[in-house]
């Protein structure tokens, strides 16, 4: 029995590693167990227990893409540990640490530097030194070319090796490298044959192995396609000529960025039912490979017209997880964002499951373990990336990866949205202003940090009415606000004006997350923003414009609530504000005006929302146009993350010295004219002046260090 | 008194005036997409040039002003003006200059403003130059404001750059506005420059200590946002570190992914212990933070070294003791259950929702127990984080911005005045409270109540402060509530609110009538929760008010209250 372990990163693996088991023992005979384990995350405790135990027992072992230090470390050491019992170890793409521990026969960078090694091999390590670590040297990269030499590059360098003496366990290693760059399911499987067949103890003449598969290193996927287009012609011929299909309108095709190796694996099925989704909300797709460390290539090649530089997309849809530009550990954002603005169309970046099972996530309070969260949404948001949501994953019986099919509908229904923006007559387009009242008290209507609200308001309304929306102008920013007071005026304590009574029954019918409510909060319309059985909806409507003002929490008079150790739901009056702006006022899209609300902070997960979340709830499909100071990057980010917002920066007030004022003023000139007075008598004089004004004022010298204080006259 | 002894409290009192009148301080409200006028602009630009900025490769304009005189360095000259004339009257000189170089920068532009410079203090043109064509950029961008075409543009479902987070002193590079604003990267934090700031920082907190207590605090309460972290690269990470002892390392691919414990021979003191109460955004934000915080803790709680030299083990073994287990004696790092934000000590105190003197720091304990680090993923953990505030001996919080005091949100008495009273639950007296001023050149840290004296003589109480505000009318007047209630929120939480700060406040407000007058016009609503505000001051005992005072504001406010009953009538 041939034991072989394989350690990986990734989702899109461990299924042809399982049938390359199966095939192996069945269609070649080999009798070998093949133990692979996702070293996304640092192993901890039993899952690193059972790593060690495989390690222990196994001939041949694979570690591939660990760029985590921690588990680099503890796998460098297991390495060395198990040195005796392993025949060979493989290691590819993975940090330095890692990659000396490469060891096949006559090759072996065991406590060597990689100069040592034969120059066929620096090379690749070289290249795979970049690619672990993504780092790209600047280039103006006007086509997929050096993405795609590397492809060429590897089965060339084979084939100059000789097939024997001091270089055949590098010709190994190499071809082990090349399966690995097209990781077919066959591809695979001969990887792993070829380790057995030359390192193992068996009989290895009786093994035959085919060449390498190769497969297109770019190219536009489709799921009802027999195989990868190689040229944008190719695919709209296709595309275009099925009957039920749009045609690839420039204005409204979604261009998707695909991970290469998912598709080359076979492990596509999240990406085929995000694509359906989309066409089926009317939107034609064009799903390109991804170019890993560079997407400009892959955008280039397939997303832009060549001849004018147009985009031939409405809206770029990122599917990788990884920065635009730079790879899963780099970040070069600066070319990123200048090739983002010449194409100028919203960016959106959705993630795949790499290092979570998919109940994992469910289950899981916080969403998104921290490892994603830094790589898959932290990062792409510096690229100016939005709507950083979950669309797929490894269930824990599976063993690859699968839609999450509400959530992709989420995302096609968001993209609808947003097309609907881009595409509809301005006078078609409904929008509603959501701004703060906090704490809830008329004389706080338009809460937000630093900034003069209705002004602000008054002046993006005129500008926008000039766009061509349909806006019924107020006479000025008093008026608007007067307005939203006015209507106060019969209102109790209510924070503004009523536009509209929301009856509890048409609320019942309209929001599906009731009776979710009325375990937190009894039947509606409860309390808060209610009158009898409505529920009161504050703001007013200026024509195709609706400005609200958002209910707070609901903590006020309500200790108990307040005293709560976890947030709860929303309440009626809440939900029942976003119920309004979805179902009766029909909003297109939503601006929230000023930092900052309550609606981003509601219970749910902390990055990588689930239907069950409240902010992704209530913020629905909407496109989340979110009017955010420019010194609040935190709060900002929970908003992006966790109501999709797009954050508009405004700038902070002017600042100035604070300067002296009244008395303080003049006992500057007091101090001023005791240090320039000479005369004795003249100082005494004046300094018990000054220390009656500091007594004044409440001044004593109070700063590091001091001991003693002035005394109280 | 003799005259030396009188020279120095002279001297101290005019240093304390200065930080008064050379603080920072908002002038009014932003409206977007209108740019500031440009005479507001003075005092900011020279701001900006007081800081090396090696990422535009630009030095302080004072320190090469300093250098240039012959002088010593600027940050020496702020040290010792306090104690010495002969340093005050030098950086008098050096401010001048530099007052100066700005005037003629707005008035003559950059080639103008670098021959002054050149002719005054011998500044070497190239150099001074650097500095000018940065502040010409930022005029630039502060002239074109592009707010209102990027919500244009966003509504057409364009591309929005991003862009970095800031305050305009610390990071002019916020600029344009009418982007879409971004966090870091995680694993950068914190960065080295962060780490190198946090020294000075650390050594004047425990200075601070050390000179009122005669020893080092065994262990600090701190408050870790999310906001300042990410504006400064972690400069409050780093701060802990440094506390604790110990240094970050970095991996192959420059993340953060360890820590080292520095010896204590080269420490040169003991380790603190610091307990940590992290804001759910930060824990959102910097998750991986959060474990390397909770690494390093359990690192040092680990040293075999003396308990009078390691607080944190000394701390870890007392609370095994307690029977607890030494790995949960160790937990350090408490934050909101997963999934929720804030203290609502907030709300608390805003709607007067509290009469027993201990409600305030119970209910910060019920939000903010619940553990994180390795294996504790926000377990519920009250009483480990009781034991561990237990011993707490000063209150501590990282402030990074001139726009954002404590008393502009009410997010600092939430939280640091949340952890102070939770403190003071469990030993019995209020611990001391410490912000540091990480934007100062000298690292500067206060006591909350120098902090809330200097914010209300800035602001509240400054005429340049609050006519700005009135300038926006009806909003103008509720930021004056806001800041008023933010004050009374340091009473509430801290105790740190002098009688006389509300005497001014009331006698500002109130009894000037011409100014009660407009505000009641301007925004009745607000200007009633203001007298409400005084008024329960007054009944909670916050403020022993002059009997006349006390009843010249219940008559106002009755007639603020009449006025609204006839406007709901």
């Amino acid at each position: 029995m041939v034991s072989v372990t394989v350690l990986f990163v990734g989702s899109s693996l461990l299924a042809s590693l399982r049938r390359a088991e199966r095939e192996i023992n069945e269609r070649y005979g080999v009798a070998a167990k093949i133990r692979a384990h996702n070293a996304t995350l640092p192993f901890a405790g039993q899952q690193w227990t059972s790593v060690e135990r495989d390690l222990a027992a196994s001939d041949i072992v694979f570690v591939i893409h660990v760029t985590d230090s921690e588990n680099a470390l503890q796998i460098a050491g297991a390495l060395d540990r198990y040195r005796e019992r392993h025949r060979a170890v493989v290691v590819i793409n993975c940090l330095r640490d890692l990659m000396l521990r490469t060891r096949m026969g006559k090759l072996d960078l065991t406590g060597r530097s990689t100069a040592a090694a034969p120059g066929v091999v620096r090379r690749a390590g070289a290249w795979m030194a970049s690619y672990a670590r993504g780092r790209t040297k600047q280039h103006n990269g006007r086509s997929p070319e050096r993405y795609l030499k590397y492809f060429a590059h590897v089965p060339a360098i084979l084939r100059i090796i000789p097939a024997r003496g001091r270089l055949l366990d590098s010709k190994h290693y190499l071809t082990l490298f090349s399966y690995f760059l097209q990781p077919t399911p066959a591809n695979v499987r001969s990887m792993l044959l070829y380790a057995i067949k030359h390192y193992a103890a068996v009989d290895g003449r009786r093994i035959k192995l085919d060449p390498p598969e190769t497969r297109p290193v770019v190219g536009i996927y489709h799921p009802d396609a027999p195989s990868v287009f190689p040229t944008f012609k190719a695919y709209r011929r296709w595309y275009e000529s099925r009957p039920a299909r749009p045609r690839l309108d420039p204005n409204r095709s979604i261009g998707m960025l695909l991970m290469r190796t998912q598709i080359v694996s076979g492990a596509c099925r999240h990406y085929d039912y995000l694509i359906r989704a989309i066409e089926s909300e009317g939107l034609p797709v064009i799903p390109a490979l991804s170019t890993f460390m560079d997407n400009r290539e892959a955008c280039r090649a397939f997303l832009v017209n060549p001849d004018d530089q147009s985009p031939r997309v409405g809206q770029l849809l990122s599917l990788t997880g990884f920065s635009f530009v730079g790879g899963p550990a780099m970040n070069d954002s600066k070319a990123a964002v200048q090739f983002l603005k010449g194409l100028n169309r919203p960016f959106h970046s959705v993630v795949n499951l790499e290092a979570q099972r998919i109940e994992d996530w469910i289950e899981n309070p916080i969403g998104l373990n921290p490892v994603q969260t830094a790589m898959q949404v932290a990062i792409p948001e510096i690229d100016g990336a939005t709507d950083p949501i979950v669309f797929g994953g490894a269930p824990a019986a599976g063993d690859q990866p699968e839609p999450i099919e509400e959530r992709c509908r989420r995302i096609a229904r968001r993209l609808a949205r947003w097309d609907r923006l881009r595409t509809a007559p301005k006078a078609d387009i409904r929008l509603a202003v959501v701004l703060y009242c906090f704490p809830p008290n008329r004389g706080n209507l338009g809460t937000a940090a630093d900034l003069d609200v209705f002004p602000s308001l008054f002046d993006i309304l005129r500008r926008l009415k000039m766009e061509g929306y349909g806006i019924d102008l107020p006479a000025g920013p008093d008026a608007l606000r007067e307005m939203l007071l006015d209507g106060s005026r019969s209102a109790g304590d209510a924070p503004a004006a009523i536009a509209h009574r929301l009856p509890a029954d048409d609320y019942y019918r309209l929001c599906p997350y009731v009776e979710e409510i009325e375990l937190e909060w009894g039947p509606a319309p409860g309390r808060i923003n209610s009158r009898g059985r409505d529920i009161m909806i504050h703001g007013v409507r200026l024509g195709d414009a609706f400005i609200g003002v958002q209910p707070t929490f609901g903590y006020e008079g309500d200790p108990m609530r307040l005293l709560m150790a976890k947030g709860s739901a929303p309440h009626h009056g809440f939900m029942g504000f976003y119920t309004f702006l979805r179902e009766v006022f029909r909003a297109d899209a939503v601006i929230h005006f000023g930092t900052h609300g309550a609606l981003e902070f509601m219970p749910g997960k902390q990055a990588g929302l689930s239907g069950r979340c409240w902010p992704d709830r209530l913020i629905g499909d909407f496109p989340n146009i979110y009017v955010y100071s420019v010194n609040n990057p935190s709060e900002g980010s929970i908003a992006k993350r966790r109501s999709y917002a797009e954050l508009i920066s405004y700038l902070t007030p002017p600042v100035e010295n604070a300067g002296l004022y009244k008395e303080l003023a003049s006992l500057k000139e007091l101090i001023a004219a005791y240090r320039q007075a000479a005369d004795e008598r003249q100082r005494e004089y004046l300094f018990e002046a000054i220390r009656e004004k500091a007594a004044d004022l409440h001044l004593e010298p109070s700063s590091e260090g001091i001991d003693e204080r002035l005394p109280v006259p | 008194m003799t005259p030396e002894e009188r020279d120095r409290l002279v001297l101290r009192l005019y240093d304390n005036l200065l930080d008064i009148e050379q603080r920072l301080i908002p002038t009014g409200l932003h409206v977007f997409g209108r740019p500031p006028g440009d005479a507001e602009a003075a005092d900011m630009l020279r701001m900006v040039a007081s800081f090396d900025r090696p990422e535009f490769g630009v030095r302080s304009l004072p320190g090469l002003v300093a250098r240039g005189l012959g002088l010593p360095a600027y940050e020496v000259l702020l040290a010792e003006s306090g104690s010495s004339e002969y340093r005050l009257a030098q950086r008098e000189r050096v401010e001048a200059v530099v007052r100066l170089a700005i005037e003629r920068f707005l008035t003559g532009g950059g080639e103008g403003a670098a021959r002054l410079l050149a002719g005054e203090a011998n500044v070497p043109v190239d150099e001074s130059l650097a500095i000018f064509r940065l502040l010409g950029t930022i005029r630039e961008q502060l002239r074109e404001n592009g707010e209102l075409d990027a919500l244009v543009r966003a509504m057409n479902g364009e591309y929005i750059e991003p862009g970095p987070g800031a305050d305009i002193v610390q990071n002019p590079g916020i600029l344009p506005t009418g982007r879409n604003t971004h966090a870091v990267n995680p694993y950068g934090i914190p960065s080295a420059v962060a780490f190198r700031r946090a020294e000075a920082v650390t050594a004047s907190l425990l200075n601070r200590f050390l000179q009122e207590r005669g020893r080092y605090p065994e262990a600090i309460g701190m408050v870790l946002w999310g906001m300042d972290n990410i504006k400064t690269q972690g400069e409050g990470v780093a701060q802990a570190l440094r506390l604790i002892g110990v240094e970050p390392r970095r991996d192959g691919m420059n993340r953060v992914s360890d820590i080292e414990v520095v010896p204590l021979d080269r420490l040169g003191r003991p380790r603190i212990d610091v307990v940590m109460t992290v804001s759910g955004i930060f824990r959102d934000l910097f998750a991986q933070t959060m474990e390397l915080l909770d690494r390093a803790v359990r690192k040092v709680a680990a040293m075999d070294e003396p308990p009078e030299m390691n607080f944190v083990r000394k701390h870890a073994e007392a609370g095994a003791r307690e029977d607890l287990a030494f790995d949960d004696a160790a937990a350090r790092v408490f934050s909101n259950s997963p999934g929720s934000y804030g203290t609502n000590v907030d709300v608390m105190v805003a709607d007067g929702q509290w009469d027993g003197a201990d409600e305030i720091g119970k209910l910060f304990v019920t939000r903010k127990c619940f553990a994180y680090g390795r294996s504790l993923e926000g377990r519920e953990a009250r009483a480990l984080m009781e034991s561990a505030l237990s011993r707490v001996e000063v209150t501590y919080q990282n402030v990074d911005s001139a726009e954002v005091g404590i008393t502009d949100v009410d997010h600092y008495f939430e939280y640091l005045g949340g952890l102070t009273k939770a403190v003071q639950n469990r030993t019995g007296e209020r611990p001391d409270v410490y912000l540091s001023d990480s934007l100062a050149p000298l690292g500067k840290v206060r006591s909350l109540e120098e902090l809330v004296r200097l914010e209300t003589r800035t602001k509240t109480l400054n005429p340049k402060w609050y006519e700005g505000m009135l300038k926006h009318g009806f909003r103008g007047v509720a930021e004056i509530e806001r800041r008023v209630a933010n004050t009374f929120g340091w009473s509430a939480t801290a105790g740190a609110v002098d009688d006389w700060i509300y005497d001014e406040i009331a006698s500002t407000y109130f009894l000037d009538e011409a100014m009660f007058e407009r505000l009641r016009s301007l925004n009745v609503h607000s200007a009633r929760s203001l007298a409400a505000r005084l008024i329960e001051a007054e009944g909670r005992g916050f403020w022993a008010a002059d009997e006349a005072v006390s009843q010249r504001l219940r008559s106002l406010f009755a007639d603020l209250e009449d006025q609204l009953e006839g406007l709901a009538r």
